[in-house]
């Protein structure tokens, strides 16, 4: 009986393994013959590769390929190398079976170029058929009717373009950041497609320039959403092809506040016009070479500073509170020194006091400098001219950064120097690394414009030096002895050598 | 006191041989003769030293790098010791190659002499073995990459390589268990081989004599072993030592070229990326780019197979020569063999140029870079082949250049044609048999007016 429950079992297994193989879908006779089409010349024009890819894909989505042949939704080959060609995942293509739109706009046969969705024109322009697969809305479900109306699944289905003002939608796109808001400033909705997105953007634009003058002065040049986020082929924040991303945001930005023609007419807090030269500056700038030339995603761009939504130039008293995001101990220090009553006094933006805003250069010890043209000197001679102990200070300041960048220079060369001959450094390395972190510790401690504190914040630096000098000289030393020692032997050899040659000199002359 | 002793091991016969050995004196350099004991002074400096090595060094993981480490910068004169066995290591090779080199010039390898040449290449081979081993047992990271490297080409062997991988290696990958086999290999195994093989190759020395110039069966004029020869090598070594001395203080981790370069550096992991442009040391150089200029696959084999085993034909050809070159047999000059030694002088060099990456201008690896460090190689070895043709042809009437020719055609085809190397070398090769043969033809069927 067990004997026979097996082998029952075993027969149903290979049945059931029999049958799933029988259940894999073939095309349809229509789907056949527009794989195996070809061209005038005789060529197929499904590629291997677009083959391989319609192999590779499950049984559903062939089902649906077979049903869209069928129905002649797609009804030529070259509408259907092309929808292969996109190589999507099984997800993605699942949803573009399921859209009649896409699939409709995307055949050359159906459409002019204004409504084709093509694959050959520039990404990023109105129809792209890439932007439109990777648009994260259409990942996320929310395909064409989702903002254009109609039924998606409808055989025809233009009935459509319901959402939005019938007139005069490009002269005043206030509706714009309404529409994007239905969904994005609704939390339940939104809870539906990506709960960690916040939903306060609108209540942020309203409260920005930008919104200010899209909304309240109707101005045409003010941005929406779209401006920064595009429209077709919307991507993450962090896509690197997204016009939010980290990288293209100076770009995005750049495009109306480095156009003097969009700029035009738009003043800034104090009447004055506002400039077109940030973007121009923030390449050149430390902050703008991180990010754009090192690649260093961390380096802050515009809305770093500006904020996102609620984008606004900070005010005097904001600007440190931006820069203290990422230099919070020189922020710090700021704070708590005699330099932050005299700034707040005359009412100057702390950091960007001395290091400037959007050309931000990077930062070097003259600046330190009591002489004509330095930082320090040209400033409080301005205004501090009865205060000549803090020009003896920032003297202090600049020579004791000025000493141990000197020293730290030096004794690397010697350091490498020593190596080579073999001798051990590790102790003049290891003070070296001391020396690097308290200069790169003193130039903070700058900030606190105090003596006493930046001479605790130095002092192990300088210890360091006199420690490295003493461990060069003694490494100096015993490389003399070495070189000593050689002389010494090669005399010794020498000898023993002349003594050899003597020797044979004596014992030929001999024999 | 002599008597007592010769009154008990009869040593006055062993005297008696000694005072009258001498040493033969012919057309060439007398220099030559002083090599094989410039590699020997050198071998007992790698004892001296190894064994001073060998009361700090620690085999294992966690303390093969760091007694060395404690060594070179703690003990005294502990940097002086490693630097002279490592500075000794490569003058050893370099005497050994000039010495193996001069001896098959000057045909010493001819008959009665044919063990003592076999026994030195063995020495030879050994010598190389000792470089292999000691490279890795500092455990830093330049040290495990190369032997990574240089243990792999094994598993080109066929049939056997995995196996042969795995003995060497005492597994599949290179741990510390490769480190305890080699230095097994390079305190005890290849030292015992080593004396043991030198105690012979002395003894046919001391035994037959040195070789007297060709065409000779005894030298015209001699030179006495004690004292005038014995005493000049004395000197020679003395000036070694000051050489050695000098190198080690003033370049204690060597000249710095690729593959002749002991700077300890960072340990070994085995979990850290490839070290990028590892280099085997400089004489292993030629085998390493050879094998790079092998494609993955020769006659449905794989191309680093194909390549060892036309390593081993050229090094099984340069052991059995005393066989090979008749003449010499004969007690005739052979030119053919004498162009043979200098066509792979030629080889070599073009060969270990290339792997230095002489002329490279950005990467090595990039094609451009490639056929820059061909041409600039070839450039080099076409300039050294054309000063040892003119300097053979002028100073010592040599006439026959065929296999030098073909060794320089080779590398015309390939560093300034362009051509890949195997088909140049097949070129070369074919053009070279064609000229023999017709030589060996129009010197009516003579192999002698041949070669």
């Amino acid at each position: 009986m067990k004997t026979l429950s097996i082998f029952a079992g075993l027969v149903l297994l290979s049945t059931g393994a029999f049958a799933a193989d029988q259940s894999e879908v073939k095309p349809s006779s229509k789907l056949a013959a527009l794989l195996d089409a070809k061209d005038e010349s005789g060529k197929p024009i499904i590629t291997p590769e677009q083959r391989s890819y319609f192999e590779g894909l499950n049984d559903n989505l062939k089902e649906m390929l077979n049903h869209a042949a069928d129905k002649e939704t797609i009804s030529r080959a070259e509408h259907l190398s092309i929808l292969l060609g996109l190589q999507l995942s099984p997800q993605k293509m699942e949803l573009l079976l399921q859209n009649n739109c896409i699939l409709c706009h995307s055949d050359s046969a159906n459409h002019t170029p204004d409504t084709l969705f093509s694959t050959t024109v520039e990404p990023g322009s109105h129809m792209n058929l890439n932007d439109v697969v990777e648009d994260v809305h259409f990942r996320r479900g929310i395909s064409c009717a989702g903002c254009h109306g109609g039924d998606p699944t409808a055989d025809l289905g233009h009935d459509m373009v319901k959402e939005w003002p019938e007139k005069d939608r490009d002269k005043n796109r206030a509706w714009v950041v309404a529409f994007c808001a239905r969904c994005h400033a609704d939390p339940a909705k939104m809870h539906d497609f990506n709960p960690a997105l916040p939903t306060d953007q609108l209540a942020k634009f309203k409260t920005s320039p930008h919104g200010h003058r899209l909304l309240d002065l109707h101005d045409d040049r003010a941005p929406s959403c779209v401006s920064c986020h595009g429209v077709h082929g919307i991507r993450p924040a962090k896509d690197p092809k997204s016009k939010v991303y980290a990288q293209r945001v100076p770009d995005t930005c750049g495009a109306c506040h480095a156009n003097a023609a969009i700029m035009a007419g738009i003043t800034r807090a104090d009447g004055s016009p506002m400039p077109t030269t940030q973007l121009a500056e923030y390449r050149t700038s430390v902050h703008g070479r991180a990010l754009l030339e090192r690649g260093d995603l961390g380096a802050p761009r515009c809305n770093t500073c500006h904020g996102n939504h609620a984008a606004s130039p900070p005010g005097v008293a904001q600007v440190s509170k931006s820069c203290s995001i990422c230099h919070s101990a020189n922020s710090g220090l700021f704070d708590g020194s005699k330099h932050k009553q005299a700034f707040d006094q005359h009412n100057w933006p702390e950091c960007g006091k001395c290091h400037s805003d959007h050309n931000i250069a990077k930062t070097g010890d003259t600046m330190l400098s009591t002489a004509a043209g330095g930082l320090c000197g040209d400033c409080h001679r301005q205004y501090a001219a009865d205060h000549p102990e803090c020009i003896q200070t920032a003297d202090y300041f600049h020579q004791t950064i000025a000493q141990m960048d000197e020293a730290r220079s030096r004794f690397s060369a010697e350091s490498e120097k020593l190596a080579s001959r073999g001798l051990d450094v590790e102790p003049i390395s290891n003070q070296l690394t001391e020396l690097t972190d308290t200069l790169k510790k003193s130039r903070t401690y700058v900030h606190s414009f105090s003596r006493s504190t930046f001479q605790q914040a130095a002092a192990p630096g300088l210890a360091a030096i006199t420690k490295t000098e003493e461990l060069t000289k003694v490494a100096h030393e015993e490389f003399e002895y070495r070189r000593w020692g050689l002389r010494a032997s090669i005399v010794v050899i020498g000898i023993l050598m002349l003594a050899i040659y003597l020797k044979l000199r004596q014992l030929e002359k001999r024999s | 006191m002599r008597g007592w002793i010769d009154r008990r091991y009869q040593l006055t016969p062993l005297f008696e041989f000694l005072r009258h050995k001498e040493v033969p004196i012919g057309s060439h350099w007398m220099g030559w003769y002083y090599l094989g004991g410039v590699t020997m002074f050198f071998f007992v400096v790698q004892v001296i030293t190894g064994v001073l090595l060998l009361m700090y060094y620690q085999p294992g993981e966690a303390t093969s790098y760091e007694s060395i480490r404690f060594l070179t910068t703690k003990v005294p004169f502990g940097w002086l010791i490693r630097s002279i066995h490592s500075w000794s290591a490569h003058l050893m090779i370099i005497s050994l190659t000039l010495h193996m080199f001069s001896t098959m010039m000057l045909k010493a390898y001819r008959p009665p002499r044919e063990i003592t040449w076999v026994s030195g290449y063995l020495l030879f081979l050994l010598t190389l073995g000792f470089g292999f081993s000691g490279y890795l047992l500092p455990w830093n990271k330049l040290a495990y990459f190369a032997t990574t490297v240089g243990t792999n080409i094994v598993h080109s062997v066929p049939l056997l390589g995995d196996w042969l991988l795995q003995v060497l290696r005492g597994g599949h990958d290179v741990t510390i268990n490769t480190l305890y086999r080699f230095f097994a290999g390079h305190v005890v195994i290849l030292p015992l081989a080593f004396v043991g093989l030198i105690g012979l190759h002395l003894l046919l020395i001391q035994r037959q004599g040195m070789a007297p110039p060709v065409g000779t069966t005894t030298a015209p004029r001699g030179m006495k072993f004690f004292p005038s020869f014995a005493l000049r090598d004395l000197l020679l070594w003395f000036a070694c030592l000051m050489l050695l001395a000098t190198l080690a203080v003033f370049l204690p981790y060597g000249p710095g070229i690729p593959g002749m370069d002991w700077e300890l550096g960072q340990k070994a992991d085995p979990f850290a990326p490839a070290y990028p442009g590892i280099k085997p040391e400089w004489y292993f150089l030629w085998e390493y780019q050879l094998l790079k200029e092998f494609p993955p696959h020769l006659f449905g084999l794989e191309g680093p197979q194909v390549c060892l085993f036309v390593i081993a034909i050229l090094l099984g050809i340069w052991a059995i020569i005393p066989w090979m070159d008749r003449r010499a047999y004969r007690n005739m000059h052979s030119p053919a063999f004498s162009d043979f030694g200098w066509g792979a002088i030629l080889f070599l060099t073009y060969l270990t140029l290339m792997g230095w990456d002489i002329g490279a201008k950005s990467g090595s690896d990039d094609p451009a870079s490639l056929q820059n460090i061909a041409h600039t190689c070839a450039l080099w070895t076409l300039a050294a082949g054309v000063v040892v043709v003119v300097v053979r042809a002028w100073r010592f009437e040599h006439r026959w250049f065929i296999l030098t020719g073909a060794v320089l055609l080779h590398i015309v085809l390939h560093g300034l044609v362009g051509m890949s190397y195997l088909v140049a070398a097949l070129i070369a090769v074919v053009a070279a048999a064609i000229v023999i043969i017709a030589t060996y033809l129009l010197g009516r069927g003579n192999w002698s007016a041949a070669a």
